[in-house]
């Protein structure tokens, strides 16, 4: 049986060991990954490639703990996730996972210091600080005439600066991003990417899913991944 | 209660105002329906027992006058059983005991006030002097009567007609019968099932039997019961004055028996025309139902972000009873408000009176109305909120 915790002190944030995906459909099972082994330790910048339909967004799913793997053992901070509880791989994804979508995914109904606390608010159920708020919004560089406005009335980069303070908020072990320039114009997605390469110089692990060769140029190492598999 | 989702569940009823205003309306309209129909039975129970007298323990005894002769089979049992003989008196007096048994005369008669005033029919009583204090409620004036001349009148009779204390009625066609001196009023006692004085005047025993020459035969017998139970002493009587089934001697009511089936009417009476109220209440839970699916429907994209940013299912779950119950909850109080105009006019329209509008039952109707909307909100909530809460998370974030 496998372990639910890697051993030793200084763990990677990551590890997939022998992750196989299968999707049940009528017309046929679907390996949409197999036997996916690889490891990203702290303070990594990482891009995931692929084509579409190689498994990238199963990946991602399986990394943002959306999904539990077929066989195989993923671990995130040294804890293996396979048999976790849906309560348990939501608290998961909650203080150990920050989440950058394409399309910024920010709440219309919450000015952009509510939406950046969601995440605070979650943890520690109704109690914020207010101050860590404003310091990660200043970390992401939007400007403080910005904080009380709702996502609608922001441009599309300062919604991305929005959505990268939100995922840092509860200081998580990885920040995965998919796509994260994919809604930009080249200009905002290039100073995103920069945002996110001096956060990765400031110690944040980062994971990006991308088919953009320019986004993965900033990442330090780069995952290619073909019809479920890692090519290199 | 977890404040974010308090504060989106708020916004999401503001920004989706018409929306929301047009469901709380049916709420508003379920509650007051409700409430307004609870107000009305409750008025209407209320005013027929403050009408009906508090005769509460007697039991009334009466010939038995119903079948046996129809086709010829038995005849004579009808003019037998007219009156309540005095054998059948000292029977019943024997078989109660020690509960008193009053025999009373009764029948209808010309009177007038005075000189020049209207010919007016009204009940005459006649009952044992001795025992009147027994069966009849106080004495608002005067004196209970002893005489012969005398008689005591009920309180409508006195204020319609005028008649104190010391007036005087001439008594039968063209007051051939004599006339008497009003001794007493009788206090008002309401509608009743032995004896309705309130329009009535009540004569001594003597005076009855010697003006219309029918002594021995009494139209009923009144049981005060102060011994026992109303229900045993009608079963005693019927065993002992029945004994024949085919040939009955007397007809035997319960009062407290027939005052609790009317109030029993009156009550199903109410739970009927508030089913009616609460149909509307169902009605207004449809919409409700179909405008938190619509509002889950809307934000299914909104519930995967939350989900995936690790939002649990009971907070997602929380968000939509919130929604459903600040609706329930402000339609249904503001229902509650107007329950009680919709009650005022209904009562003063149907019962034309509104004294009972502000009374614990009346005011337990609002009560109710108010808490079956708000549970009626929450429980349509209820499935769509569960159905967002058990959305899977990767669908939810593709949603378009």
């Amino acid at each position: 049986m496998t372990p639910d915790t890697l051993a030793g002190g200084d763990q990677p944030v990551l590890v997939f060991r022998d992750v196989v995906k299968v999707y049940p459909l009528p017309a046929g099972d679907v390996t949409a990954l197999d036997r996916v082994s690889f490891t990203v330790d702290r303070g990594e910048f990482i891009s995931i490639m692929g084509p579409s339909g190689s498994g990238k967004s199963t990946l991602l799913n399986l990394m943002g703990c959306l999904d539990t793997p077929t066989s195989g053992d993923i671990f995130i901070g040294g804890t293996r996730i396979g048999d976790m509880s849906d309560v348990e791989l939501t608290n998961l994804r909650r203080d150990h996972i920050g989440f950058i979508f394409q399309y910024f995914n920010l709440f219309p109904l919450l000015n952009v210091i509510e939406n950046v606390n969601f995440p605070q608010m979650l943890k520690s159920g109704a109690a914020v600080d207010e101050k860590k708020a404003v310091a990660v919004l200043r970390a992401v560089r939007l400007d403080e005439h910005l904080y009380v406005h709702t996502p609608l009335e922001l441009s599309g980069g300062q919604q991305q600066r929005v959505a990268i303070a939100r995922a840092l908020i509860n200081d998580p072990d990885i920040l995965l991003c998919d796509e994260p320039t994919g809604n930009l114009d080249s200009k905002t997605g290039a100073s995103i990417m920069e945002l996110m390469a001096d956060l990765n110089r400031n110690g944040t692990t980062i994971i990006v899913v991308t088919h953009d060769p320019s986004v993965a140029s900033y990442t330090r190492r780069t995952i290619r991944i073909v019809d479920g598999r890692i090519e290199s | 209660m977890s404040t974010i989702f308090w504060e989106i569940s708020k916004r999401n009823i503001r920004i989706h105002m018409l929306r929301s205003s047009l469901a709380m309306l049916g709420i508003i309209i379920g509650v007051v329906a409700i409430a307004s129909m609870g107000i009305l039975g409750n008025s209407m129970v209320q005013a027929v027992s403050a009408s009906l007298s508090s005769v509460g323990d007697s039991v009334i005894v009466m010939p038995y006058v119903g079948g046996g002769n129809a086709f010829g089979g038995h005849s004579g049992t009808s003019s037998a059983n007219m009156y309540l003989t005095e054998q059948n008196y000292q029977q019943i007096k024997r078989v109660v005991a020690p509960n008193l048994a009053v025999p009373v005369h009764t029948t209808s008669e010309h009177m007038k006030m005075g000189v020049g005033s209207d010919d007016i029919v009204a009940t005459i009583y006649g009952l044992p002097p001795d025992q009147t204090k027994n069966i009849l409620p106080d004495l608002t004036a005067g004196d209970y009567n002893n005489g012969n001349s005398g008689c005591l009148v009920g309180a409508t009779f006195a204020t319609d007609h005028n008649v104190k204390v010391g007036s005087r009625i001439s008594v039968g066609p063209d007051g051939q019968y004599g006339t008497l001196r009003v001794t007493g009023i009788i206090k008002e006692r309401g509608m009743s099932l032995d004896i309705s004085t309130d329009n009535a005047i009540v004569v001594t025993q003597d005076w009855f039997e010697n003006t219309y020459n029918d002594q021995y035969q009494y139209n009923e017998v009144v049981v005060k019961v102060t011994s026992g139970d109303t229900a045993t002493v009608k079963t005693t009587v019927e065993n002992q004055l029945n004994r024949n089934i085919r040939d009955k001697t007397v007809t035997v009511i319960d009062s407290k028996a027939t005052l609790a089936t009317i109030m029993e009417t009156f009550g199903m009476i109410t739970t009927f025309v508030t089913a009616i109220g609460g149909i509307s209440m169902l009605v207004a839970g449809v919409s409700i139902f179909n405008i938190m699916m619509m509002s889950v429907n809307e934000r299914i994209k909104e519930i995967g972000i939350m989900r995936s940013i690790g939002t649990q299912k009971k907070e997602v779950m929380s968000m939509f009873i919130y929604e459903a119950a600040i609706i329930g909850v402000a339609g249904s109080v503001i229902g509650g408000v107007l329950s009680l105009v919709g009650g005022y006019a209904i009562s003063a329209l149907l019962l034309k009176t509104t004294q009972y509008l502000f009374t614990l039952p009346s005011m337990l109707s609002v009560v109710e109305g108010i808490g079956f909307g708000i549970i009626i909100c929450i429980l349509c909530g209820l499935y769509p909120a569960w159905q967002a809460a058990n959305l899977n998370p990767i669908d939810a974030l593709r949603h378009e």
